[in-house]
């Protein structure tokens, strides 16, 4: 299943999407890349108040602003993941 | 025996893994930790002795990797890279260890001595994971050491293996090249090492780490290489190397080197962690339904503020009064008689309890009602709720330009502003971290609130909650216009600040971590008065006295300058000396405002009544002196329960009840309710203290903190005026 990447914003709450690419400064895509955000990771979106995403990505929860996450381009992925962090 | 010999190590790892934790385990200090990343802005030294060895640990700030983004991992970084501590302990959350150990793989890039602590191992067991510490060690070649930290627990081997460092530190250096990269990046990352390896000049950087950085397109690296004699070629060939690389790989070149780093890192959680077959989904997740909720959050957050403020006015008013009648009873009448019995003359007398005691005694009383503050503060700090208020209050950051990162520094400024200045220092766009900085006095600190709380008891009696409250908000309206303004006009590059934060797990604070937070930002406080304001207090006693013999206080010194400066005030409705004087004084800090106003105007009549007072008896006032502090514990008991019903009052508080002390009788005669609000308008806005224009001339320079001085002095005129001279139109006066 090969679905086309979309934006972090437009993955619905709930669901899980696997980061394909980031679109960012060299250090600022470091800072993301060292919280966990990294191409080939799985991400949550727990929270979606029009506001910040609040996302669960392994173990952590972070808060991500909205235009940042615009530039996240994610592939969404069925849950639970493999290793079964984001069963609900 | 011969000089003891010491080690150098330095504490590494991600925010709020436990750093601090393991400092103060090792060093029993006792360094601020807290729920929230980013606690720790400084790299703060310790020492300790085990056995004959000395080791001097180094508490660095939290860092995700090392490439820095903010100025506080910077220093982190550069410590581990340039500075080459004999050992590296990282400090590994072993409840969300995949994320933690990516620092850790860079740390075994570099190749430095290394020893990892797997903290928080408890929280781990709760949630079902079991690591296998052996296999962990193993794999890595380095000794792995689990440990909870907030209980000491797995110290004690910490120790043992620094000292075995001591006699071998390379012992602890990771054996061969964990971290391997794809084959044409390997071998343009050895290429880059020969040649980096003919430089003379890294500034201590390892050459095969540099190369690294330099194809991650690390701009420091890159300066730096560029400055070595004989850099440039080495640039050449970076360019010829990354073109390729870009053909090969695409632009994304950075990424590929994390993807190496993650499929290590992943490949040995498999390895070594375990997950429970059914995952609990955590109650932290679940209360987070509630506290981030779109609709529950601002109203929750709000609530909360309200709550401890009501927490810190009703609980600690009784203990207020309890300190207050010690100050204006026993302890100037034994000062006296005792200073009587000494012979000492009349002057000295005065200085003594009219300087000294008065104005020392006029900033303690308020003493508790910090300490529910700060109390109140911990909590949302160590619960890990106050991350979550910057998650919601980012919306609402935006309108000043911010986002949510710098809600946390505006927050700890209620409690005070000079930590919060500091802690600006985890907003990584500059334009935005000096805004914040600019911001935070107008968030009403601790030390204004005995200002509000004198005025409000003397004038509006029942209302006073109603007007300190309406100040709080005042600060935080006039923060937002500012702030608005400035964005738009003077930190254009603001807007381009991008929010990220990491929610930590909410943990049940311990009395342990709240009594020491609470200790000490409250002992700091009574150092203060101890000091700075005991100093201010005599010193002003002389301005008052000098010339020598000067019986109208106007004439003295203090108060032909203080007259001087009056008439600014005039349109503000407090243009009296006095206003003037306190007002100049409490530059240094604001608890001298008040301090100098109760010497200014209660002078000598109200404290040498004692002298004519009933003779003195020792047990009556000790036993007054009890009996008066069990009274006042009570009465907080019933508080509390009050205001954590809110709505129900349990117990029916007289809050009619104005305390007529000497000075709100002085202050009558001198305002009117009107112009007494103006003045605390103006308290509230000018600039807090110069300990909050020291620590922004430090972090922004001292234009920074020069501008920030007129901003204060300009709102706060402009503001103080208008509110009396609309007062007046509305016939309020
Ligand atoms: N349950 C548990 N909590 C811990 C442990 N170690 C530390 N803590 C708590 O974790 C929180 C963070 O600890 P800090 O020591 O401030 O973390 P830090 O790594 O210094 O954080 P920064 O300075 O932000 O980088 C605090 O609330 C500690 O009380 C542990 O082993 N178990
Ligand atoms: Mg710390």
């Amino acid at each position: 299943m090969t679905d086309r990447a979309m934006p972090l914003t437009m993955l619905p709450p709930g669901r899980a999407g696997r980061i394909v690419e980031i679109h960012a400064g060299q250090r600022l895509k470091q800072r993301l890349v060292g919280m966990g955000l990294a191409p080939g990771n799985t991400v949550q979106v727990l929270q979606d108040n029009g506001g910040p995403l609040l996302l669960a990505v392994g173990e952590s929860r972070i808060a991500l602003g909205r235009g940042m996450a615009h530039k996240i381009l994610v592939q969404s992925v069925p849950l639970p993941t493999p290793r079964g962090e984001f069963a609900p | 025996m011969s000089q003891p010999r010491r080690l150098r190590v330095a504490l590494a790892g991600n925010p709020n893994a436990g750093k601090s934790t393991v400092f103060n385990a090792l060093t029993g200090s006792h360094q601020h930790v807290g729920n929230w990343p980013g606690k720790t802005v400084e790299k703060k030294e310790g020492s300790f002795r085990y056995r004959d060895l000395w080791v001097d640990i180094i508490d660095l700030p939290g860092t995700y990797s090392l490439s820095a983004y903010s100025p506080e991992e910077r220093i982190a970084q550069e410590f581990i890279t340039q500075e080459h501590p004999d050992v590296v302990v990282n400090v590994v959350d072993a409840s969300n260890l995949e994320r933690n150990l990516y620092l850790t793989a860079q740390l075994l890039e570099i190749g430095v001595p290394l020893i990892i602590v797997l903290n928080m191992t408890d929280v781990a067991e709760q949630l079902g994971y079991k690591i296998d510490v052996a296999r962990f060690s193993q794999l890595l070649g380095v000794p792995v050491i689990p440990a909870v930290a907030s209980k000491g627990e797995g110290m004690e081997v910490l120790r043992e293996y620094l000292y075995q460092a001591a006699q071998d530190p390379s012992q602890f250096a990771p054996p061969h090249a964990l971290v391997q990269y794809e084959h044409e990046m390997e071998r343009s990352v050895r290429q880059l090492t020969e040649a980096l390896q003919g430089l003379s000049d890294l500034q201590g950087y390892q050459p095969r780490w540099l190369a690294v950085k330099l194809i991650e397109g690390d701009t420091q690296a890159h300066d730096i290489v560029a400055h070595a004699p004989g850099g440039d070629e080495v640039l050449a060939l970076l360019d010829k190397i990354m073109d390729k690389l870009r053909r090969t790989y695409g632009e994304d070149v950075d990424i590929v080197l994390a993807d190496a780093r993650y499929g290590f890192v992943r490949g040995l959680t498999r390895q070594v962690l375990t997950l429970p077959k059914q995952p609990p989904r955590t109650l932290s997740d679940r209360i987070d339904q509630i506290v981030t909720n779109r609709w529950l959050g601002i109203p929750l957050f709000l609530f909360l503020m309200y709550l401890m403020f009501n927490l810190v006015q009703r609980v600690s008013a009784p203990y207020m009064d309890w300190i207050d009648s010690l100050f204006s009873g026993p302890v100037p009448q034994w000062t006296l008689a005792a200073l009587h019995a000494l012979h000492a003359p009349d002057w000295l007398s005065s200085l003594v309890v009219d300087g000294a005691i008065a104005g020392v005694g006029s900033v303690l009383v308020f003493v508790p009602s910090l300490m529910v503050m700060f109390f109140a503060l911990a909590f949302m700090e160590d619960s890990g709720y106050l991350a979550r208020a910057a998650f919601v209050m980012d919306k609402m950051m935006g309108f000043l330009g911010l986002n949510g990162r710098a809600f946390i520094p505006m927050i700890l400024g209620f409690g005070c502003n000079v930590p919060a200045v500091y802690a600006t220092r985890t907003i990584e766009n500059r334009g935005a971290r000096i805004l914040t900085g600019l911001l935070i006095p107008f968030m009403s600190c601790s030390a204004r609130l005995p200002v509000y709380v004198v005025f409000g008891m003397a004038f509006f009696g029942a209302k006073a909650g109603l007007v300190v409250w309406s100040l709080y908000l005042i600060g935080i309206a006039t923060a937002a216009i500012a702030g608005w303004a400035l964005a738009r006009w003077v930190f254009p590059e603001v807007h381009q600040s991008v929010f990220v934060l990491e929610l930590p797990r909410y943990r049940l604070p311990t009395w342990q971590g709240l009594w020491l937070h609470t200790w000490e930002h409250t002992s700091e406080f009574v150092r203060k008065a101890g000091t700075v304001i005991l100093g201010i207090s005599v010193l002003l006693w002389f301005l008052l006295n000098l010339p020598w013999g000067v019986t109208d206080p106007r004439e003295s010194y203090f108060g032909r300058v203080s007259g001087a400066l009056a008439p600014v005030f005039e349109p503000a409705g407090f243009g009296t000396w006095q206003a003037a004087g306190a007002l100049v004084s409490g530059f240094v800090a604001k608890e001298v405002v008040i301090s100098t106003m109760s010497q200014i105007y209660v002078g000598e009549q109200e404290a040498r009544m004692g002298e004519s007072a009933t003779p003195l008896n020792w047990r009556e006032d000790a036993r007054a002196i009890v009996a008066g502090f069990l009274e006042a514990t009570r009465d907080a008991g019933k508080a509390f329960l009050d205001v954590l019903t809110p709505g129900v009052s349990l117990f029916p508080h007289d809050e009619g009840a104005q305390r007529e002390t000497a000075l709100s009788r002085a202050l009558h005669n001198a305002f009117t309710p009107l112009s007494a609000f103006a003045f605390l308008v103006y308290v509230l806005l000018y600039t807090p203290c110069a300990a909050t224009i020291a620590a922004q001339a430090q972090e922004y320079g001292w234009r920074w903190a020069g501008f920030s001085v007129l901003l204060g002095l300009t709102t706060a005129w402009v503001l103080a005026v208008a509110v009396f001279q609309i007062g007046r139109l509305l016939g309020w006066g």
